[in-house]
């Protein structure tokens, strides 16, 4: 068996971190630790990686399988008064990890993802991706007259966004696409997939491959500047996101192109009146929640993203029908689905985690979570079940497509008996 | 890609997130003077919850019973404490206005009253406060009827012991016993207030808790606990235990990181942006300046630089922990502008011999020396730019840990420095 | 006199340094039992307030070959048998542009005649094996110095003399009065320094193994051919190990020349200045800062280090040496009070941590002879036994006890140096003398505790508050322990506030103070039982 290399943590942190924010500047108070949802786990919390870095505790620190249960949210940072960021120091243990101890799921999922020029983590070939799309839009344009019209331009050169899917839809449930699609035709979007690099996960940066992670996002800037698009358009996808944003500073990439996430398009698309939702169906006042998704809020936009977010959800359902979920937006909880380990195949302890979100959700009462973010709606209908609550998880798009009467009967998988019985 | 600049424009920008910054914010915006608030994570987390005007005269062991005669006596011993340099009937009005509002929002607080009240701590000892949440209101009503009661710790919860606080308070209150219990799905391991009351936003953790509550107060009929009723609720989480239990439910804080401080900040943050104004939390100020258009405040979050331009600016930056003010080998400056610190000559005068010594440190005294508008001024006593006003315990002349008034020195100068803001911004 | 506790031993060691200790261990491997007593508690003097340092003699060859030598002898001695509380470091010489240059050229010579291993580095190999050395360096010599947990020592010692002999340790006892007849010291009169009462200690041998005290404790019993002066000296504690060696400045013995790491710190100094007062003794920030300046020369970034701690000792020098404290010799000297007309009666002193075993062989030796004991010495061949009941003082010891140990109901007290509940059980268990009045500084004199960056203002209260709950801690006295502990950490404290640590500081004084109250306890009988000042120690 290989044995893991040992990590100087401490002069790894003098070297990664600020000066004023490292280390040596923890005071010990505990914020950290009382605000993480891993603490407890493996018996560690981000205080004690702290001290056992400052005590040269470098072999436990290299080995523990924490690195793998903490998602790298950066909550600990969020509430710190110093800034102290512990998230680096994981991302450096998982690196560390030889590749044979770290958790299969990821590492086979950062494989998948390396294997085909669709960077998608399930390995969907373009190829296979091209047909599903072709197959789904044929069947759309057939079945509802309405959109008969309808588009999914692949490799379109020149358009304006490039959007990205995660391979989810495609390879399980593939009529989830279409309320996208829909939404883009309403507002007229010129937007286009492309069969390379169109694929929205990237467990590369989980699995701490470094270099795999950096091969992911120049194939997927490749494919993007290939088109000549103005704006790379990041859907329903946290990390995918984030690795993206993070890597082009972090591996010094030019790239000619913006990233935005569609949660703002949705917000401007209902300001200048383009998509006209509205609550008006939400007639029996059935309560909505909104997970931030920490990708694309606290570890990127900030407030600015979650207010956008906000915005649309009160329009979409009334604003008495939102209730947000406490703590929120920057100082939202991880839910336990990020960093890979939904992959890691630690499930217990990814239910212990998930336990605060569970609570946070319990306490709105709410019958439905909104959220931009796949591996947050995974994790979040499996701690649902897990723990007995009675919530479901739904898409942006979903919601505002039955908000504007458009939502076609196949693409209804996670609406529950209330939503379903307002379409009946 | 560049990082987007995010530009934001305001009336009153204040910096700071402690007691005080939150503060200026309340009366800023009930003023609807437009404002932007900044300010990364500072004292506040730490903080008891309790609302301390004036808990003790210097150097005199004995609690101070009225804070507003107290205020009285301080301007004759200290005339250039910030507390007696206003109007005790404004002190008075900013506790109100300050109380009322976090009432308001969820976080019910006693009104100021004539007279200290003395609250529990976490290891059984008094501490003079004038204001205290509703939901640790009951504590001083029972020790002073001398009601019986059972205080109650967690396994798992370090640093709070129910044994500890009934053996200190045992010489006062005879009928105090205490209990240890298991809290509700969290039976392995160390726990945490701040998780423990997040669980009692769940019903279901409400109950289980109610029911053990009603077990360990055999009959007492009142029970004291460590302060994890709840976080964004805590009023009604406190109500219900009671209505469940049929006891009267009173909590005393634990040390940090505890619940009460994470409380106020998270419903600030809740709320402010909900009341317009502009909040960027958790970030830290690098730069302010005042151009021709007024002061510029830049700073920079995960995203990318963000400004703020504003008409005038609020300093509640605190001091050495929340990074007001930086103390190094030589001496005391203030972190943002570099405006004039009073302090003692020099270092090995900071701090006295005896650690608790009863008539505080001279360091504590060192900080920025304002007019009575509350505007920071210079050497020579001129205002250092008409735009600029500071509060808070980063003010000079206090001694605000000895004094046991940290919270009235914040809420008091921050309403007197908004009223100055609001005087400049109507003009 | 009534109610008088009495107590018979074989041999009565007064003072609880490393000598005393050592004393008692190399007694009873002779099988002799004894009983030590400390005014304090264990390291309480110049034991627990220096660098730590296992000195390999080079510091000495300019101005001491004896005590050169010596160290050079000891340091391997101490290699041998006790292992477990050094840290084999090695050791660096180093001279900056600025610093005498014949000097360092003449140091391999002056190893040599003392027989001290000595190689030279270049500088560049010695930047690379300490990175944060002063690129100004013109020459480094590498040394077999090494690094020694003196308190390990001496609870080691006490745990095997106690296992082996059943001698019996005492801690807050001090002498009130020598009871002789016919040149013989029949029992003293002893004082719990936290109860009040009072003790009659009577023995067939008495020594006087008191440091910097040695003086006063013999001319209480009327022996004045002890004589001292007293240097006293100052040394900082950095948050942070800063080197993996014994850094020595090359120059001749002066300030802040003396960098030693400590497990998981580095230990600054030493300041010497002369002075004739024994309490009370505490850094002032003139002597911080004139280590740091110094010390700077060697480690520019010494200038802007965290420290969390300094703390003052007091050396005691024999007094047959000059002006210069520096140049006096680091020789012990063994005072047989015979002479003076005491015949039970001796006094040990001078000397350094180094040599402390050979003290206590010569002082065994004579006392043991006088017993009528022949049994050999033993302690330079057998290995130092302490059971593993003195393994929480090693730096990062608990942490790695309870990581391994992976019990999430053991709750971490202490999170800076993460001591464990089960470690304080444990200490609560061991600690002889102790249990009914164990107080939070002798738990962190047994532990790391309070040792971390937070310097105890958090485990301070956690502890107290495991004390309550196990039953320990009963009333309001506990308050007075957090306070007197505080108190007694912010002694080391006081010099160093700047930078972040003045952060640290007033969160805990906002805290101790502003919410516990604990500045305005009344005064009460409790406060008799405070330590004397004892400048803090490490």
């Amino acid at each position: 068996m290989t044995d893991t290399p040992t990590i100087h943590f401490k002069e790894q942190a003098l070297a990664l971190l600020p000066a004023g924010a490292n280390f040596d500047a923890c005071l010990t108070c505990g914020l950290c630790s009382s605000g993480c949802p891993a603490s407890g786990i493996e018996n560690m919390d981000p205080r004690k990686f702290i001290r056992m870095a400052m005590l040269g505790m470098d072999r436990e620190l290299s080995t523990t399988p924490w690195v793998w249960c903490c998602t790298q949210c950066k909550r600990c940072q969020h509430v710190c008064p110093m800034s102290i960021d512990i998230s680096q120091l994981v991302f450096l243990a998982r690196s560390n990890w030889p590749r044979e101890l770290k958790p299969a799921g990821i590492v086979r999922s950062c494989e998948l993802i390396q294997a085909t020029d669709s960077t998608s983590a399930m390995g969907l070939p373009p190829e296979d991706f091209v047909f599903v799309v072709a197959d789904v839009l044929e069947e759309v344009r057939s079945s509802q007259p309405a959109f008969a019209h309808l588009q999914a331009p692949m490799d379109k050169k020149g358009a304006h966004f490039f959007v990205n899917q995660n391979s989810r839809e495609p390879m399980n449930e593939p009529d989830e696409m279409v309320p996208l699609w829909k939404i883009f035709d309403l507002v007229g979007a010129d937007w286009t997939y492309s069969s390379k690099g169109w694929a929205a996960e990237n467990f590369c940066m989980f699995a701490g491959d470094e270099t795999a992670w950096y091969e992911v996002i120049k194939k997927r800037v490749a494919a993007v500047e290939e088109l000549g698009c103005r704006v790379w358009l990041n859907t329903e996808c946290g990390h995918s996101y984030y690795t993206m944003w993070q890597a082009i500073s972090r591996f010094g990439l030019e790239v000619s192109f913006e990233l935005e996430s569609l949660i703002s398009y949705y917000a401007r698309w209902i300001r200048e009146g383009l998509l006209p939702v509205n609550s008006d169906w939400n007639r029996d006042g059935i309560k909505f929640t909104v997970q931030d998704p920490c990708m694309i809020v606290r570890k990127a936009y900030g407030e600015s993203i979650a207010e956008d977010m906000r915005f649309v959800v009160r329009t979409l359902v009334g604003e008495e029908n939102f209730i947000d979920m406490q703590p929120n937006r920057s100082a939202n909880y991880c839910c336990g689905g990020g960093g890979g380990f939904l992959q890691a195949g630690m499930t217990d302890h990814r239910r212990t985690y998930g336990k605060r979100k569970f609570d946070q959700i319990a306490a709105t009462g709410a019958a439905y979570v909104l959220t931009p973010c796949h591996n947050c709606h995974s994790q979040m209908e499996d701690i649902g079940h897990h723990y007995g609550g009675s919530y479901g998880v739904v898409h942006f798009w979903s919601l505002i497509c039955l908000s504007l009467g458009i939502l076609g009967e196949n693409e209804r998988t996670y609406l529950g008996p209330d939503l379903l019985a307002l379409l009946a | 890609m560049s990082a987007t600049a995010r530009d934001h424009w305001c009336d009153l920008a204040v910096i700071g997130s402690g007691i005080a910054g939150f503060a200026a914010s309340i009366f800023a915006t009930n003023r609807q003077i437009a404002t932007a608030q900044v300010g990364n994570t500072g004292a506040i987390a730490y903080t008891t919850g309790y609302l301390d005007l004036l808990g003790s005269l210097y150097a005199d062991p004995n609690p101070l019973v009225n804070p507003w005669q107290g205020l009285a006596h301080l301007r004759q011993e200290e005339p250039h404490h910030p507390l007696s340099r206003l109007p005790v009937e404004l002190i008075r009005q900013a506790f109100n206005e300050f109380t009322t509002f976090v009432t308001n929002a969820g976080i019910g607080y006693t009104p100021p009253g004539d007279e200290n009240i003395t609250a529990l701590t976490p290891v059984g000892t008094g501490k003079q406060t004038l204001c205290l949440p509703t939901t640790m209101a009951a504590g001083p009503l029972a020790l002073a009827a001398r009601r019986a009661a059972v205080i109650v710790d967690f396994k798992g919860l370090k640093g709070f012991s129910g044994r500890q606080v009934v053996a200190n308070l045992r010489h006062c209150w005879p009928e105090l016993c205490s209990a240890r219990l298991t809290f509700p799905g969290m039976a392995r391991g160390e726990i945490y207030p701040e998780v423990m009351a997040r669980a009692l936003e769940v019903a279901g953790t409400r109950r289980e808790l109610a029911d053990q509550l009603r077990q360990a107060a055999a009959g007492a009929g009142c029970v004291g606990l460590p302060a994890v009723l709840g976080m964004h609720h805590p009023d009604r989480v406190h109500q219900e235990l009671e209505e469940l239990s049929g006891l009267t439910i009173f909590e005393i804080p634990t040390m940090p990181p505890s619940v009460p401080g994470i409380r106020l900040r998270e419903m600030f943050e809740q709320l402010f942006p909900q009341r317009g104004l502009t909040l960027i939390p958790q970030q830290k100020v690098d730069r302010l300046s005042f151009t021709d258009d007024g002061p510029l405040l830049e700073l920079a979050d995960n995203y990318g630089p963000v400004t703020i331009r504003a008409k005038a600016v609020l300093l509640a930056t605190g001091r050495f922990l929340s990074g007001g003010l930086v103390a190094d080998r030589n001496r005391i400056s203030e972190s943002l502008l570099q405006l004039p610190v009073s302090q003692p000559a020099e270092r090995a005068e900071w701090y006295r011999q005896q650690y608790t010594d009863r008539r505080g440190h001279p360091i504590h005294r060192a900080g920025i020396e304002v007019d009575d508008s509350c505007r920071p001024v210079d050497r020579n006593g001129r205002v250092v730019d008409p735009r600029l006003f500071a509060a808070g315990v980063i003010l000079a002349h206090q001694d605000w840990i000895r004094g046991r008034c940290g919270a009235g020195i914040a809420i008091a100068t921050a309403f007197r420095a908004v009223a100055a803001a609001e005087q400049l911004l109507r003009r | 006199m009534a109610g008088e506790e009495r107590i018979e031993t074989e041999v009565l060691i007064i003072g609880g340094g490393v000598t005393g200790t050592g004393i008692m261990r190399d007694l009873a491997l002779r099988g002799l039992a004894s009983l030590l007593i400390d005014q304090r508690d264990l390291c309480a003097g110049a034991s627990g307030g220096n660098h730590g340092l296992l000195h390999s003699g080079g510091r000495y060859v300019s101005n001491d070959l004896h005590s050169a030598v010596e160290c050079r002898q000891e340091n391997l001695i101490l290699k041998q048998v006790a292992p477990h509380c050094i840290e084999d470091t090695g050791g660096l010489f180093v001279a900056v542009d600025g610093d005498d240059p014949d000097f360092a050229s003449r140091f391999p010579t002056l190893c040599a005649a003392a027989g001290i291993l000595c190689e030279e580095v270049l500088p560049a190999e010695a930047r690379r094996l300490e990175p944060l050395l002063s690129p100004r360096l013109i020459k480094a010599y590498a040394v077999p110095d090494a690094t020694v947990d003196p308190f390990r020592l001496a609870l080691a010692n006490v745990a095997e003399a106690a296992r082996v002999q059943g001698s019996l340790y005492r801690p807050h006892t001090e002498i009130v009065s020598f009871a002789i007849t016919d040149g013989e010291i029949t029992s003293v009169s002893c004082r719990d320094r936290l109860s009040g009462a009072r003790l009659c200690i009577v023995a067939r041998q008495y020594i006087n193994a008191t440091g910097a005290w040695a003086m006063a404790v013999a001319r209480l019993a009327g022996c004045h051919n002890v004589r001292l002066s007293y240097s006293k000296g100052t040394l900082l504690v950095s948050h942070d190990r800063l080197t993996a060696r014994v850094i020595n400045r090359l120059r001749p013995p002066g300030d802040g020349d003396i960098l030693v790491p400590g497990g998981t710190v580095s230990v600054l100094g030493t300041t010497s200045v002369r002075t004739d007062n024994l309490e009370g003794v505490r850094p002032t920030v003139a002597e911080v800062d004139r280590n740091v300046r110094e010390g700077q020369a060697m480690l520019p970034d010494l200038a802007t280090a965290r420290y969390i701690r300094a703390f003052s000792r007091i050396r005691p020098l024999l007094q047959s040496s000059g002006e210069d404290d520096r140049g006096a010799t680091r020789g012990f000297a063994l005072v047989d009070h015979r002479q003076e007309g005491l015949n039970n009666f001796c006094t040990i002193t001078g000397g350094k941590l180094t040599t402390f075993r050979l003290m206590a062989e010569k002082t065994c030796d004579l006392v043991a002879g006088r017993l009528g004991n022949s049994s050999p010495c033993r302690t330079a061949t057998l290995p130092l036994d302490d059971g593993g009941a003195c393994r929480w003082t090693e730096p990062g010891a608990a942490a790695k006890y309870w990581y391994q140990a992976n019990d999430a109901e053991d709750m971490v007290l202490c999170e800076c140096e993460m001591v464990p509940a089960s470690a304080i059980d444990e200490i609560l268990a061991c600690a002889p003398g102790l249990d009914e009045t164990m107080s939070l500084e002798a738990i962190a004199l047994r532990s790391r505790a309070g040792k971390g960056p937070c310097q105890g203002s958090f485990c301070g209260i956690r502890i107290a508050s495991y004390l309550y709950e196990r039953g320990y801690y009963r009333d309001r006295t506990g308050l007075y322990h957090m306070r007197n502990f505080f108190n007694e950490r912010f002694k080391g404290m006081q010099t160093v506030i700047w930078g972040r640590q003045a952060a640290q500081m007033e969160l805990a004084e906002a805290l101790h103070c502003g919410l516990l109250g604990l500045d305005n306890l009344e005064e009460s009988d409790s406060d008799s039982g405070q330590a004397p000042d004892s400048g803090g120690s490490r």
